[in-house]
């Protein structure tokens, strides 16, 4: 799998599109999985909990899905288009850390149903959103 | 504003660790894992870089104890030279905190540990009592000439041996040792304190000493720890952060923080602090203890409820990496400061369940 890596740091993978808040998102058939990247959870650092909204919730472009705590702050999760959750990663109710130890694997947080698949390509490519960490860090 | 770096800044970039601006100065977050780091010194042991704390030398001998005297409502004549007061207040005239510090009896001088945040504030109120009172001491800021560690943990007394300063080892808790000779120079002071619940000491050196020395622990094998887990450590004692837990408008009385001697009189603050212990106070400084399976973390200024009434509020909080769950201090109405209460924590919107504690949160 191919990646970027932006000021030696952070990783970014180029097989999924990502958000400004700092979500990836991961298109499989009609499904988009949803985590965080590794960028945000450099940040985060040590986390320790995990919230979610419930499965079969429907949600706006924007809405919160789901929260994670650190023990530096709190990250929100929003919805990267309209559609219905489907499934949660609930193993990271009891094992949080894995969204530090595998952000992009097993440490999924969200699976969604988009209500129009083709909202996906208005997403963030790696490479943009690459610029804005460089943007931010910049700054 | 530019921030201030710890003369030992190139010691922990070697050791990479990732920093952050804490009043005024970029200092080690965390170099692994803040929870890593706070599980080693309740275990092991970890070395802290605090060279942030304001430290401020008092000379002038008799002059300098009577001038601290009045500044302080703690006893200060029966600490003896080498002792240290234990934690105690600069206090402004309504009672409240100017600052919480530790006083280091000397001999012919004192030092002053001040918080980081309020080391110019601090130096500012001891020049205006020093005209005021036309008082023959020296006032000397020492914080950027001398760096200051804290090595905390079960096993800080072997680490203290293998760097020559077994000397310390003889130290009962809030004493210190000046100008002992360890393996890597002579170290300006050595104390038995800190401030994560710990067994630990405390060096103030030279920064050429102070990085040979830091450097030192952590071969030895002391885990380098940053200011996360230095926050998440005290917070499980209990132990309060000045701007969060305390500040100009809160007194001694409503934090339960002992940092007076009963009888002292003739300080500033000491009418005021008079009137609050006979009047009581309308809110009381109180732990927070989340259950287990809540995954919100509580943090300052979410708001502490009973049967849907705001009772108070959460001045500091965080997961406490010991407990595996969240925990905080609350101030909260003294009607309700009733230990083992069920109450709600209020995080983003949503009522959590925790209860009441006592300090330390974490017993040990």
């Amino acid at each position: 799998m191919s990646e970027i890596k932006v000021l030696g740091e952070y990783i970014i993978l180029t097989d999924r599109k990502y958000m400004e808040t700092d979500e990836w998102v991961k298109l499989e058939g009609d499904i988009a999985i949803i985590g965080i990247s590794d960028y945000a959870q450099k940040k985060l650092k040590d986390i320790v909990g995990v919230e979610f909204k419930e499965p079969g919730t429907k949600v706006k472009k924007g809405d919160l899905i789901a929260e994670v705590e650190s023990i530096k702050s709190r990250g929100e999760i929003y919805a990267p288009f309209d559609g219905e959750i489907i499934e949660v990663n609930t193993q990271l109710e009891d094992e949080p850390d894995i969204i530090n130890s595998d952000p992009y694997g097993e440490g999924w947080l969200v699976k969604m149903k988009p209500d129009n698949p083709a909202d996906y390509e208005k997403l963030l490519s790696p490479e943009e959103y690459a610029k804005t960490i460089e943007e931010r860090e910049k700054s | 504003m530019v921030l201030k770096k710890s003369p030992l800044h190139e010691v922990h970039v070697e050791l990479k660790a990732s920093f952050e601006e804490f009043a005024g100065w970029y200092m080690p977050i965390t170099y692994t894992s803040g929870i890593r780091e706070h599980l080693a010194v309740r275990e092991k042991a970890g070395v802290f870089d605090v060279s942030h704390m304001g430290r401020i030398k008092i000379s002038g001998g008799d002059d300098a104890l009577v001038f601290l005297q009045k500044l302080v409502p703690k006893e200060l004549s029966k600490i003896g030279p080498g002792s240290m007061s234990g934690p105690t207040a600069f206090l402004n005239e309504n009672a409240g905190f100017k600052d919480d510090v530790m006083l280091y009896n000397s001999g012919s001088e004192w030092y002053i540990v001040c918080n980081a945040v309020n080391r110019e504030k601090i130096l500012d109120w001891l020049n205006k009592w020093k005209t005021e009172w036309g008082a023959n001491v020296g006032i000397e800021d020492i914080t950027f000439d001398i760096v200051m560690m804290a090595l905390q943990g079960p096993s800080s007394s072997e680490l203290m041996e293998k760097i020559g300063l077994s000397k310390a080892l003889e130290l009962k808790m809030m004493q210190f040792h000046r100008n002992l000779e360890s393996s890597y120079g002579k170290v300006f002071l050595v104390s038995r304190s800190g401030w994560t619940g710990e067994d630990g000491f405390e060096i103030w050196a030279s920064p050429e000493v102070g990085a040979k020395i830091f450097k030192a622990l952590v071969e030895y094998g002391a885990t380098p720890a940053g200011l996360a887990a230095r926050d998440t450590l005290r917070l499980e004692m209990g132990f309060v952060l000045y701007g969060h837990d305390i500040d100009e408008n809160t007194t001694p009385v409503e934090a339960r923080y002992w940092v007076w001697t009963p009888g002292k009189t003739g300080y500033i603050g000491y009418e005021a602090l008079r009137e609050v212990l006979r009047k009581g106070v309308d809110r009381i400084r109180v732990g927070v203890k989340m259950k287990k399976k809540v995954k919100a973390i509580p943090r300052g200024g979410d708001l502490v409820t009973v049967e849907g009434e705001v009772i108070g509020k959460i001045s500091s909080g965080n997961y406490s990496p010991t407990m595996k769950r969240g925990i905080g201090m609350a101030y909260v109405d003294s009607k309700h400061a009733l230990i083992g209460l069920e109450i709600e924590a209020n995080i983003r919107g949503r009522g959590y369940p925790g209860k009441l504690v006592d300090f330390p949160i974490l017993k040990k």
